[in-house]
């Protein structure tokens, strides 16, 4: 580290890296300087003048804020002077003069920085006896977030977020000068995916978010570390309860993944945790209608119904919203309880299990960091991956690596991205072999791509697209200098459950079963011989009274799988479903019996992110009425079937994860909880092994010839159980819509807003059109997961044609 | 510089503009490698078109430069003479700084308020006059200074300021020139200015080219 400068503080010598500011050095030894608008992960910008320290420089000392002071070799500097101290008063007495001091009331008391540096370096007493600005209080500035501006103290930390960091910059300073305040503009709310960030860094209780606000104190919080389950990129939280109700999650900064940022999804997400229609009794069908059951009667009706047919005609379904522990149980219950091969936790919405789990080699989150050039071809991140977007654009915004986006219509990303290719859904395959080849057009995007490191970061882009065009890009970026791939899946666990062998070809920790079949049955027992169904085979095997019964784990194939009416002919067809969820469901509704189970903050265990990183997640509240934990429900269920799982505790099961699980070796909780894993362990450890390397390939696709193309892309806020169970962003959801440019819409004798039929193979649907001139042409563009969206199902080849009595 | 060529949802953002300024947008984007660099000139323009700073004028810059409402309403609201309320005919400005005040721009502007029967910083009912008081306008030497949209005359009294309302009253002029109010109402200049500003104003938006409010006048 020859980049390392010596300076000394308060008499005391440390060290920085040339080039960093005063305030995070002292820091980062240990020495706090205070401070209002400085945030580590934005730019300085020194507007509070709170971390002003003496600097002895060469014509004296001189007061410096420290926040935009860069260190230098031998510079001394004084944070505890009289003149400091005077100047920390008058930054303080200055900022109170208009601050309402409104303390009792407001939300963050107890935990507000402008509270606590008023304690510790405040004058006690302000001169100002005039009357303070005056302002409405609070206006709602976005469904989600109130502004109180007489609290605010201009720090325009939420500014510079929005615009710095999420890129949308809908909050901004007007009438700068004494009347100055943070405000959107007229008809153009602060609705971004990201606005709960600002609530969390506001340094004093301006900005408060709807579903806290008034609902505790911070004193009388509760929390726990734990990990975003919303999404596959596992951001750090801090999740927090006020009598035994999880009131509140916060991101923490973590390197790793979030850096401290969380999409609105992740954060206001707990309120589906204490909905009032969650399961807590189990439930039996008596005649199409449940009834509440006791828990003995529910798991013996199982136990005989399930032993009733041979185990290769059930099959297991989800698992990817579950933590590993509970993955692993459902797993081993199906493998050598029930003796079934068909187990799947993907709905095939996502990528090969082989690909998803054993691509190499594979990117991590922070090699977006070194990147010099990201190819992006899969889904729009800020819809899917709105933490992975974040990082993207930093890496391409702020540290200057060269984005290519190959999407089918314009993403979050693009104002950031140095190449846009945008082509109709199903031409995929001739795009990529333009890029691969010689074509001219692609010339730059060649060059840019010849700089590495490269990262890849693949996937499906919408529901219909075929999951191979994912591996044959990351088969393309494996060439390149230092190229590294990223696939993505969307699901919480999705990594997690297939590293627990949820998926036909896999077994727990990262095996193929064709390779590790004998070694598990050393541990397990006898397993089911032969690969099983995936999930699209299930259902039809369901449909087609190839197999009988089905269990299905936190999954609902009804709304999520890409065929919603195999998914119902299967679980119609299916003699006798059992399902553990948290809601009824339209999947879970077919269900001859219900099992409740706990979930998020209610249930301790691991989960592994899109990285491979695997982290821990915590116990915080109780889970509601007679609900128990998914890994000693199957317990009971294989006792009541002649069997042992062994599941006792979480913390058992993961020590025979540990065991059994060759790339988990050294995985433990104390390390995640207490050890170097505080920040997730990425997988393999130094005594870890993955036995699958997965070399992806490029299959040669053929592309889908027809008029239209169908991108059926996903939104943030969609029909998900979890976002219809969370009230706030519920009311957020977008109304469907068919999305055409303007010249298709012409050509086709529609008006915006006029109904329009888009049909394929697997449903059809009839919505008002709406211009997206992003989109290219015989492009047609259907948010998916909608209520009004589903019948559509995935096909790519579609046609559109004028709706109503047209 | 090249004009610019404008895209489709940057020309539906200004169809409702006239050709000249449509023109002056083009040439005003072409001349910044970042077209945010064109938020302030461009605010001037949707002030000829609408007279003031209004809602849509700042969101049909915000679409013109790629930043959002609320970055463009954050430019416009820190500058005084982005007027964000509908003004009068005239904007009758006096200036109140020191050269000016000790040589009685205090009688000057009592007059003017007089006269017009319109408070300092208000607009009259009628919609004739605006009346404000404005900091130096760098012609100490010619104070007490008026502007009259932005068209400056030099060496007022209070007597010659109401007779400059009253002409503006009852002429009703729509084009004003500083060369024409200077000979009728003026005293005393600085000296000549080196550049003349013949084209006159027609709104109070200030003169100088490329943005003169006349420009467009048939």
């Amino acid at each position: 580290m020859a980049d390392l400068v010596t300076i000394t503080v308060d008499g005391v010598a440390m060290q920085g890296k040339a080039g960093e500011v005063l305030i995070k050095v002292a820091e980062d030894n240990g020495n706090f300087i205070p401070r209002f608008c400085w945030h580590p992960r934005m730019k300085p910008v020194g507007m509070c003048r709170m971390c002003l320290v003496e600097v002895v420089g060469p014509r004296g000392r001189m007061l410096v804020p420290s926040c935009t002071t860069t260190i230098n070799e031998g510079m001394e500097v004084d944070t505890q002077s009289a003149v400091v101290k005077k100047a920390q008063e008058g930054v303080l007495e200055y900022l109170l003069i208009n601050h309402p001091l409104d303390c009792p009331v407001c939300d963050k008391g107890g935990e507000c920085p402008l509270q606590d540096h008023t304690v510790a370096y405040g004058p006690g007493e302000s001169r100002f006896v005039e009357e303070k600005r005056h302002f409405e209080k609070p206006i709602p500035i976005s469904e989600l977030v109130l502004l109180d501006r007489e609290r605010c103290i201009l720090c325009a930390r939420c500014t510079r977020f929005s615009d710095e960091i999420s890129g949308d910059p809908l909050i901004e300073f007007k009438d700068r000068g004494n009347a100055v305040q943070v405000i959107t503009f007229p008809g153009e709310p602060f609705s971004s995916y990201f606005s709960g960030n600002t609530v969390q860094i506001c340094p004093v209780g301006a900005l408060t978010a709807k579903p806290y606000r008034f609902k505790a104190r911070p004193w009388d919080l509760e929390a726990v570390e734990s990990v975003s389950m919303v999404d596959s990129i596992g951001s750090k939280v801090s999740v927090q309860s006020s009598q035994n109700e999880v009131v509140r999650i916060d991101g923490i900064d973590n390197d790793a993944t979030n850096h401290g940022w969380l999409s609105d999804k992740d954060r206001f997400v707990f309120e589906s945790i204490h909905s009032a229609d969650r399961i807590t009794t189990p439930l039996i069908k008596e005649e199409g209608q449940f009834r509440e059951a006791t828990w003995g009667e529910a798991l013996d009706l199982v136990a005989e119904r399930l032993t009733s047919f041979p185990g290769a005609q059930v099959a297991g379904l989800g698992g990817a919203n579950s933590t590993n522990e509970e993955a692993y149980t459902f797993g081993k219950f199906l493998r050598t309880i029930v003796v079934t091969p068909h187990i799947d936790a993907q709905l095939d919405d996502g990528l090969d299990p082989q690909f998803l789990v054993g691509v190499t080699p594979r990117a991590a989150i922070p090699d977006l960091e070194t990147a010099k050039t990201i190819l992006l071809w899969a889904a729009d991140l800020k819809e899917e991956y709105p933490v992975l977007y974040l990082r993207v654009r930093r890496a391409a915004a702020e540290l200057g690596a060269n984005l290519i986006v190959v999407h089918p219509r314009a993403t979050g990303l693009d104002d950031v991205a140095t190449h846009k290719v945008r082509y109709r859904p199903g031409t995929g395959p001739e795009v990529l072999r333009e890029l691969t080849g010689d074509d001219a057009d692609y010339t730059e995007i060649r060059e840019a791509l010849a700089a590495g490191p490269v990262v890849g970061i693949v996937g499906r882009t919408g529901l219909g697209e075929d999951p191979r065009l994912a591996e044959a890009v990351a088969a393309f970026v494996r060439d390149f200098s230092e190229g590294k791939i990223m696939p993505l899946a969307r699901r919480g666990n999705v990594v997690g459950a297939l590293d627990m062998g949820l998926a036909p070809t896999l077994l727990p920790g990262r095996v193929s079963e064709s390779a590790a079949h004998d070694v598990l049955e050393s541990e397990w027992g006898p397993l089911p011989e032969g690969l099983g169904r995936n999930a699209t085979s299930i259902l039809e095997g369901l449909r087609d009274g190839e197999l009988r019964a089905l269990i299905m784990l936190g999954t609902d194939p009804v709304r999520d799988h890409a065929e919603p009416e195999l998914a119902a002919a299967g679980l119609d067809g299916a003699e006798f479903v059992v399902a553990m969820d948290q809601f009824i469901t339209d999947s879970v509704a077919a269900a001859d019996v219900v099992f409740p189970v706990a979930g998020f903050a209610e249930v301790e265990g691991t989960v592994t992110n899109i990285e491979g990183r695997v982290q821990k997640v915590n116990r915080l509240v109780p889970s509601p009425g007679q609900t128990r934990a998914t890994w000693s429900v199957l317990d009971d269920l294989a006792r009541r079937m002649d069997g042992n799982l062994g599941a006792t505790a979480a913390a058992a099961i993961a020590k025979e994860i540990t065991g059994v699980a060759p790339a988990y070796h050294g995985v433990t909780w104390d390390a995640l909880d207490w050890g170097d894993g505080r920040e997730g362990l990425l997988l393999p450890l130094a005594e870890g092994v993955q036995h699958l390397e997965y070399i992806p390939v490029d299959g040669q696709l053929a592309s889908v010839d027809a008029r239209y193309g169908l991108h059926l892309g996903r939104v943030l806020y969609d029909d998900g159980v979890r976002v219809r169970m969370s009230p706030s962003l519920a009311a957020l959801r977008p109304e469907g819509a068919v999305f055409l440019n303007a010249a298709a819409l012409d050509a086709l004798g529609l008006a915006p807003g006029s109904p329009a039929v888009v049909e394929g193979a697997s449903g059809r649907v009839e919505l008002p059109v709406a211009v997206d001139n992003s989109l290219g042409d015989g492009t047609v563009y259907v948010p998916a997961n909608l209520e009004s969206t589903r019948s559509l199902g995935a096909a790519v080849a579609v046609t559109v044609s004028p709706g109503g009595d047209a | 510089m090249k004009p610019a060529t404008l895209s489709e949802a940057e020309m539906d953002a200004i169809s409702d503009w006239s050709e000249s300024s449509q023109q002056l947008v083009r040439e005003l984007l072409g001349k910044y490698p970042d077209k945010r660099s064109a938020v302030m000139p461009l605010l001037y323009v949707s002030m000829i078109e609408n007279g003031y700073v209004t809602a849509e004028g700042m969101k049909s810059v915000a679409v013109l430069t790629g930043l959002t409402g609320a970055q463009v309403q954050s430019v416009a609201s820190f500058y005084s003479m982005y007027k964000r309320e509908e003004l009068g005919k005239y904007l009758v400005s006096v200036c109140t700084s020191i050269s000016c005040f000790l040589l009685g721009a205090d009688d000057v502007l009592a007059a003017i308020e007089d006269e017009t029967g319109v408070p300092d910083g208000e607009t009259g009912h009628d919609g004739t006059f605006t009346v404000e008081h404005v900091e130096c306008n760098g012609a100490c030497g010619g104070a007490p200074v008026v502007l009259v949209n932005y068209e400056m005359v030099e060496g007022v009294t209070a007597e010659k300021a109401r007779e400059l309302v009253k002409w503006l009253r009852d002429g009703g002029p729509d084009v004003v020139g500083t060369e024409e109010m200077q000979q009728l109402f003026g005293g005393a200049k600085s000296f000549d200015w080196a550049v003349r500003e013949p084209e006159g104003a027609v709104l109070p938006v200030p003169a100088f080219a490329p943005y003169g409010s006349a420009r467009g006048v048939k």
